[in-house]
């Protein structure tokens, strides 16, 4: 199918386990109101140690979903990090609102419910941010601004500045602010370029 | 002498709207979105006069540094000539 362009439509959903099913309902469609739109429940397939399990979507939106796997009978694994660390954060799931007064409200609804809202402004998006209980982090996002082909370039920049001084030494970046001046030379560079 | 490039982007151009009020600091347009802050003398920054959050002051120089970072606080940031002495 040579004419047919390779381009994505967004998200359709993003799947993680748990093991807190009625909690993890409770939370996605009781308290954040999202519809249950799918499950498939399943007999162990596959690999021959496959458990059983359920797998649940909810909409989040424009025919997006959030999915978990429900798997039956096997234990948690146990968590080498604590809950309330940094690195639990990273992996998340951030959903759009459109609007400022939207997040605010989302802000109101999810305060009301008793749960510890953290409010954030950072460059282009606005967020909110509440913990599952899975312990996983939900962001809802308003998009400021609209990303310009400058805000790309300058992201290109900043990646190119970091895996250069990497390739240079070997090992991994350690301080930000020498990518930070390695990242001059490189706006300067393509600065005489496009001269 | 120390320079940084700003995206001249609403969120990072109070950087660029202050050092415009300072006599010891030169403000252009670089290109490619980029503008340029350039000092004879450390460049300074207060977080609460440039009106950053905290989540926007902490990434506000990734545009680019020549020099070097010799104080990066909660509030206060002072770039200096990557060859300036440090006076710790």
């Amino acid at each position: 199918m040579p004419d047919v362009p390779t381009e994505l439509g967004g998200v359709h959903h993003t799947a993680r386990p748990t093991w807190k099913l009625k909690e993890t309902v409770e939370f996605y469609h009781d308290i954040l109101g999202l519809p249950i739109v799918h499950a498939i429940s399943a007999i162990g397939w596959g690999p021959v140690d496959h458990p059983d399990f359920i797998h649940v979507f909810f909409g989040s939106g424009r025919d997006s979903t959030i999915a978990f796997f429900y798997y039956l009978g096997t234990p948690e694994p146990e968590q080498e990090l604590p809950p309330e660390s940094w690195l639990n954060k990273s992996v998340h799931t951030a959903w759009r609102v459109d609007t400022r007064e939207q997040l605010l409200a989302w802000k109101e609804r999810l305060e009301a419910r008793g749960l510890p809202v953290l409010q954030v402004r950072h460059e282009i998006i606005e967020s909110i941010y509440v913990t599952d209980p899975n312990g996983y982090m939900i962001e809802f996002t308003w998009q400021v601004r609209a990303m310009t082909q400058y805000d790309g370039l300058d992201a290109e920049l900043t990646l190119a500045a970091a895996i250069g001084i990497e390739q240079e030494q070997g090992k991994r970046v350690t301080e930000i602010e020498t990518v930070w001046q390695r990242k001059a030379q490189l706006v300067r560079k393509k600065l005489a370029e496009a001269a | 002498m120390p320079a940084i490039f700003v995206l001249d982007v609403p969120e990072f151009r109070a950087l660029a709207e202050i050092a415009r009020t300072r006599p010891d600091c030169r403000v252009s347009v670089a290109g490619m979105g980029y503008l340029l802050i350039e000092s004879d003398h450390d460049i300074v920054f207060d977080r609460r006069e440039l009106g950053f959050t905290p989540a926007v002051w902490y990434g506000a120089f990734t545009g680019g540094v020549e020099g070097r970072i010799a104080e990066f606080g909660r509030d206060t940031v002072r770039i200096v000539a990557v060859n300036a002495a440090d006076p710790r």
